[in-house]
């Protein structure tokens, strides 16, 4: 191979990236404690604690690297498999804090059953190094392995009730149509490989072999493949059919997870391999985004209209919010990739804040009432605002980001690709965000809505509404600095957008 | 600085409100309400002297507080002054006064949360007609938006969530489309001065291509049309100005329709003049169909609130009419017709809150013969149903006069036709009249207290003052051209 000597020099770790890539190296030597941890004594507390205190490392040397002075640009070349740039960064960042959210929910759910529960922390620190080695990967090996380490921890997870009336279906049918994502992928990848004979980004962003010309079938055919993986993960539209399903069926904390780090991941790596191959200069890969994004746009609001069960409503609202995010896909030039990554990373942020927030509400909820095994549906938060001020309120902020009404940061990530959109003059995709976010509001008001509702009727009844919301203190303040959070960034952007440039 | 404090003021007032209600503090007693009141007038105040004696000659836009905010975006604080604003900021607080009265009695649960509501209104629709940087004015738009749906929503009458669903999603779209055309404004300014601009002082010096401008006018006209409302836009007003209670009714029609005509003549006429003149005739034409099918409309309602609102969308075509007739005296006109109607609708929909309040009902079939037993109320519906007909002597009379009148010179024919509606406006007028006071007398009901003949009285005798003596409005507006 004519690259061997640069290989061969870079095969070796030298100081500087072992530096760079710390965060995963302690996420993974983490996992070997864990496992260690469990061999020595199987405590529940123990284990969450640890699980937890992992994470909260891995995110402080995180945020610690990003504020020293890292190289801003092309990133940190580790080996030909990894880079490691600003953005991944962030990403990590949002993933390990919605990991560490999900384990300190988990205790709650966990709590009530027997066993002790090791292999749910330990899968969940998986699916982060799984998430991590997504979103540095260079290669589309690494890419692979990044996505299978995800996809089979999140097997494990969402079927991890087995008592559970969905366990069985749910697991199953994420385990084959899963698999079916990841072979699709797999020969997308191995199509690409055919016409190029190289499998990083960043080699054929150089060669650019397709950039001038019209795509070769096989390559054309392989990026096809390779973006429905991903897509499937995504839950874009066409992919989207598992999602009600198996977010309704997993355990709530992990339905945050997937909603949160497995999808921040998967556009985060999304965005690394197109923008690192120039796919937006070919104008049948921008064609094939925009179909999928108004899809994703239409099928996700118009479906999540009937619905009363509030994970399925937010499996489809994310569906419509990833057709949002695909805008970021189409970007005019080169010098306008910065401001997209910028978009991309404010919206996911304000998308997974409000997820966040809307979860920790559900599970609260879920544990408030007597009977465990069904699904809260909207109509179990009539009169929350009357009863619980500070969780109502907080789902409100939450549900009007996702509406992208200002005040929050959902406004300001819309904002953001709004600008985007105007500058690649795509207007059929402003197009479908506008009608969208018309049809979104149909649905999400009525939520909000609801928790202002007088339970007068249902306390005659002697249903659950009556009952007044007991929240821990600490969960307390963890909301309320949500709430804060979300508040302050959606008001003043600059806090977050200056940590993205710097 | 002092709008600034005006702005943040009222708000924190707001929560002031909201959190000290019902509660002692010091052996007082606070009631929502009253520090509301006490909040609205004094900032009102505050704001008519402050601008009274201010030293800026407010002609033209002035700038007042000018703050970075966004600065990756160049997206600043900005407000400014003329006297378009300072006329229709000095309307919104003497209507925010009526509100806080009519809601005296009204609300009686959950008050300190609706007062909140209403004050945050208030402060958003003062943003809207302060702000001077777009996305500050997009901002604002949407605050003042929040709230009116949440106090139609939560205080509103039987149907309220569809109504403001219906509300909310109406203006979200549209104003999204004015968001996209606002970004458009921003990159153009990139592309011809060199950097990212929301500023509106900015943008008046673009030069933009006739193609181009035409559709980012569509995409601010949209939006201002919908708010206005001129048909075919116009269907969630009934809904929402039916539903709502009656401050909300009244906050929607004295105020929340005028920064539709705000936004027209401030940003569609003056960014986009070559634009709108091409499409005048588009929009000269919905006027006119507003202000007929408006009028034809309210006579054929049985609710009360149903009949005023759509007279409501009749008045606002003379507004959409005159405006785009690019005429100095039509112009003077839309002023006027914008305070009278602020002020007739809003007496109206108090009228309609305080038959409900005796009633229970807002059917015109449950009603009648109402002289018999409350004569004060009688007369005063009596005025505010001839101010809403545009009788002499009141100040919609001007407004509409004037406005026929110069429009009359650039579009004759339509101005023919709309002068029809008046005649539908006087039918209306004694239907509303008639099936409320007279006829025989089904129930007895009490005349008006004191805070009730308080509020009738000021409003009707503002618009006998505006009506014999417009200069009072029209002094500010002499010689402005669009």
């Amino acid at each position: 191979m004519s690259a061997s000597p640069e290989i061969a020099n870079s095969v070796i770790l030298s100081a500087e990236m072992f530096i760079v890539l710390s965060p995963i190296l302690l996420l993974s030597f983490g996992i070997v404690l864990s496992l260690l941890l469990i061999a020595w004594r199987r405590s529940q507390k123990m284990i969450s604690l640890f699980t937890q205190f992992i994470l909260a490392i891995t995110l402080l040397l995180t945020l610690h690297l990003l504020s020293g002075e890292l190289k801003v640009g092309s990133g940190t070349q580790i080996t030909t498999l990894l880079n490691v740039d600003r953005f991944s960064y962030l990403s990590f960042v949002l993933i390990c804090f919605s990991a560490l959210v999900v384990v300190s929910l988990s205790r709650s759910v966990l709590k009530s059953a027997v066993e002790v529960h090791d292999e749910y922390y330990l899968l969940i620190l998986l699916v982060v190094l799984g998430a991590g080695i997504l979103v540095v990967s260079d290669h589309f090996a690494s890419l692979f392995l990044g996505f299978e380490l995800l996809s089979i921890s999140l097997v494990g997870l969402v079927g991890y009730f087995r008592e559970h009336k969905h366990a069985v279906e749910t697991g199953f049918k994420y385990l084959i149509l899963s698999a079916t994502a990841s072979s699709f992928m797999l020969l997308g990848i191995a199509f690409i490989y055919s016409q190029t004979g190289n499998l990083s980004f960043a080699v054929s962003s150089n060669v650019m072999p397709w950039s001038e010309q019209p795509l070769q079938v096989f390559n054309s055919v392989g990026i096809l493949l390779l973006f429905s993986g991903i897509a499937f993960k995504l839950s874009l539209a066409p992919f989207h059919f598992w999602s009600p399903d198996i977010y309704q069926g997993s355990p709530t904390p992990i339905t945050l997870l997937m909603a949160t780090v497995s999808k921040v991941a998967m556009f985060t790596v999304l965005i690394k391999c197109c923008f690192s191959q120039n796919y937006f200069n070919n104008e049948s890969f921008i064609e094939i985004i925009t179909v999928v994004a108004l899809l994703s746009m239409l099928v996700g609001n118009v479906l999540a209209l009937k619905q009363q069960n509030i994970k399925r409503l937010m499996a489809y609202s994310s569906i419509a919010h990833f057709g949002y995010l695909l805008i970021v896909l189409t970007v005019s030039s080169l010098q306008t990739l910065e401001f997209a990554w910028q978009g991309a990373l404010f919206y996911l942020s304000a998308y997974l804040l409000a997820n966040i927030a809307i979860f920790t509400v559900l599970l609260i909820s879920e544990k408030n009432r007597s009977n465990m095994s069904e699904d809260i549906h909207i109509t179990e938060w009539h009169g929350l605002f009357w009863k619980n001020r500070l969780a109502a309120v907080l789902v409100i902020f939450s549900i009007l980001a996702l509406a992208g009404i200002p005040l929050t940061m959902g406004f300001v990530g819309k904002f953001y690709l709004l600008n985007q959109a105007v500058l690649f003059k795509s207007w059929w995709l402003i197009a479908g965000l506008v009608i969208g976010s018309g049809i979104g509001l149909a649905y999400y008001l009525p939520i909000i809505f609801t928790l202002f509702k007088d339970d007068k009727t249902l306390e005659s009844k002697g249903g659950d509404g009556s009952r007044v919301y007991l929240i821990a203190i600490g969960k307390q303040l963890f909301m309320f600095t949500l709430l804060i959070s979300s508040l302050v960034f959606g008001i003043f952007p600059d806090l977050v957008s200056q940590f993205i440039y710097r | 600085m002092m709008l600034t404090f005006v702005i943040f003021g009222l708000l924190f007032c707001g929560s002031l409100a909201w959190y000290t209600d019902n509660k002692s503090f010091l052996g007082v007693k606070f009631q929502a309400r009253w520090v509301a009141l006490v909040a609205v007038i004094t900032f009102a105040l505050i704001f008519v002297f402050s601008a009274y004696l201010s030293p800026l000659s407010f002609l033209t836009l002035q700038m007042i507080t000018q703050v970075s905010w966004i600065n990756s975006l160049n997206i600043n604080y900005a407000i400014a002054l003329d006297h378009l604003s300072i006329t229709l900021i000095i309307l919104t607080f003497f209507l925010a006064v009526i509100c806080i009265l009519v809601s005296w009695g009204e609300i009686q649960e959950k008050s300190g949360f609706y007062y909140f509501n209403l004050l945050a209104t208030f402060v958003g629709i003062i943003g809207v007609f302060s702000a001077v940087d777009m996305f500050l004015f997009f901002f604002f738009w949407e605050v003042m938006l929040l709230p009116m749906t949440a106090i139609i929503a939560i205080w509103g009458h039987e149907k309220r969530y569809f109504a403001a669903i219906k509300f909310f999603i109406f203006t979200q779209v549209s104003s999204l489309l004015m968001l996209v055309a606002i970004i458009a404004m921003a990159y153009i300014h990139q592309q011809q001065i060199g950097d990212l601009s929301f500023s509106y002082q900015d943008w008046l010096s673009l030069e933009l291509n006739s193609d181009i401008a035409q559709y980012l006018m569509l995409g601010f006209f949209i939006a201002f049309a919908v708010k206005l409302p001129s048909v075919p836009l116009h269907s969630w007003l009934p809904d929402a100005h039916t539903q709502a209670p009656t401050a909300g009714s009244v906050l929607l029609a004295g105020v929340l329709l005028k920064t539709g005509a705000y936004g027209l003549i401030r940003f569609v006429l003056q960014l986009f003049p070559q634009a709108s003149e091409n499409f005048a005739p588009i929009a000269v034409t919905l006027g006119v169909v507003s202000i007929l099918y408006g009028a034809k409309m309210a006579f054929a309602q049985t609710d009360f609130k149903r009949l005023v609102a759509y007279s409501s969308i009749s008045h606002m075509g003379f507004v959409m009419l005159a405006l785009f007739s690019f005429n100095e005296i039509a112009y003077q006109g839309v002023i006027v017709t914008i305070v009278a109607h602020g002020l007739s609708s809003a007496a109206l929909f108090s009228l309609a809150g305080m038959i409900y309040q005796r009633i229970h009902s807002r059917n015109l079939s449950d009603m009648g013969g109402f002289w018999q037993s409350a004569p004060r109320m009688g007369g005063f519906g009596l005025a505010f149903a001839a101010a809403a007909f545009g009788l002499p002597g009141l100040a919609n009379f001007v407004g509409e006069f004037l406005s026929l009148v110069g429009a009359y010179q650039v579009f004759p024919m339509m101005v023919i036709l709309a002068a029809f509606g008046l005649i539908g406006s006087a039918i209306y007028g004694m239907v509303l009249f008639q099936k409320t006071f007279q006829g025989s007398s089904l129930k007895a009901v009490e005349d008006l207290s004191c805070r009730e003949l308080i509020i009738s009285s000021s409003l009707l005798m503002l618009l006998v003052i505006l009506g014999l003596y417009p200069n009072l409005v029209l002094q500010y507006f002499r010689g402005v051209i669009l």
